[in-house]
């Protein structure tokens, strides 16, 4: 996955797929932080860092401010709500499913 | 955060017949989706249903038989994503057949959405975020009066 990282077309689970995007956010989760500061966490080059905090904003998890010199880094509420997708998605398709099932099976004679 | 999602229904028919309706390709394509499935285990199938764009999934459920335990209980993984083999849903459905009063009980158990569960770490943070917010704005006030921010 890390080929495709520049890549914007990462959605919701690709961008927290990858275990230095979870621990930025893991960070950002108990104060916000600046691009520097974070960077500090990391064994990697500033501008990898950059790579994954522009994929967190692109994909809805951070919101970046610049706030004099310093851009600061802030968790968003989007691509969290995004995660929930599928799961929605799927209560609602399977209720719809099982409502079909109910129904063939119901006007289905009883075997003897 | 849900981390799956369960249904239980009765129906006045034996487990055999309600079996039937889980395990062969066409009863299955009259309630749920078209489909190949086979039941053997380690069989892949397909589900073919809409792409949903938004969702990022390209309408192809990739599944693979994990458990076939006749009338007693079926599961397999169900993966999907937005094309190109790329995979963002892995999750397992797990049906239970359950003979009780002259019918059979029924549960479905649809989960291990695997990056959903991985993510619950975040969890408490949704609960905290008014504070969150709160905090950060007063933060950029601060900052905008021109005190520094360490």
């Amino acid at each position: 996955m890390p080929q495709n990282m520049a890549q914007p077309s990462l959605d919701e689970f690709q961008a927290i797929a990858d275990p230095s995007r979870r621990q930025i956010l893991r960070l950002l989760s108990k104060e916000r932080l600046t691009i520097n500061s974070l960077a500090e966490n990391f064994d990697m080059s500033r501008p990898a860092v950059s790579k994954h905090i522009k994929i967190l904003e692109y994909t809805g998890f951070i919101s970046i401010e610049d706030i004099g010199r310093e851009r600061y880094c802030t968790l968003k509420q989007d691509g969290f709500n995004k995660l929930q997708d599928w799961i929605g998605f799927f209560d609602t398709f399977w209720k719809d499913k099982l409502k079909k099932l109910e129904s063939l099976l119901n006007n289905k004679t009883t075997k003897k | 955060m849900t981390k799956s999602i369960q249904h239980t229904l009765f129906f006045p028919h034996t487990p055999e017949v309600v079996w039937e309706y889980l395990t062969t390709a066409e009863l299955l394509a009259q309630w749920l989706m078209p489909n190949d499935f086979q039941p053997i285990v380690g069989c892949d199938f397909q589900f073919r249903s809409k792409p949903k764009e938004e969702l990022g999934f390209d309408g192809i459920s990739y599944c693979k038989v994990l458990e076939i335990v006749p009338p007693k209980r079926l599961s397999y993984s169900w993966k999907a994503g937005p094309g190109n083999g790329q995979i963002t849903l892995d999750s397992i459905v797990v049906w239970t057949l359950t003979a009780k009063d002259n019918g059979t009980e029924l549960s479905l158990v649809h989960s291990g959405f695997k990056e959903i569960e991985n993510f619950a770490i975040y969890q408490g943070m949704s609960a905290g975020w008014p504070i969150h917010v709160k905090k950060i704005g007063e933060l950029i006030n601060a900052a905008k009066h021109g005190s520094t921010i360490a």
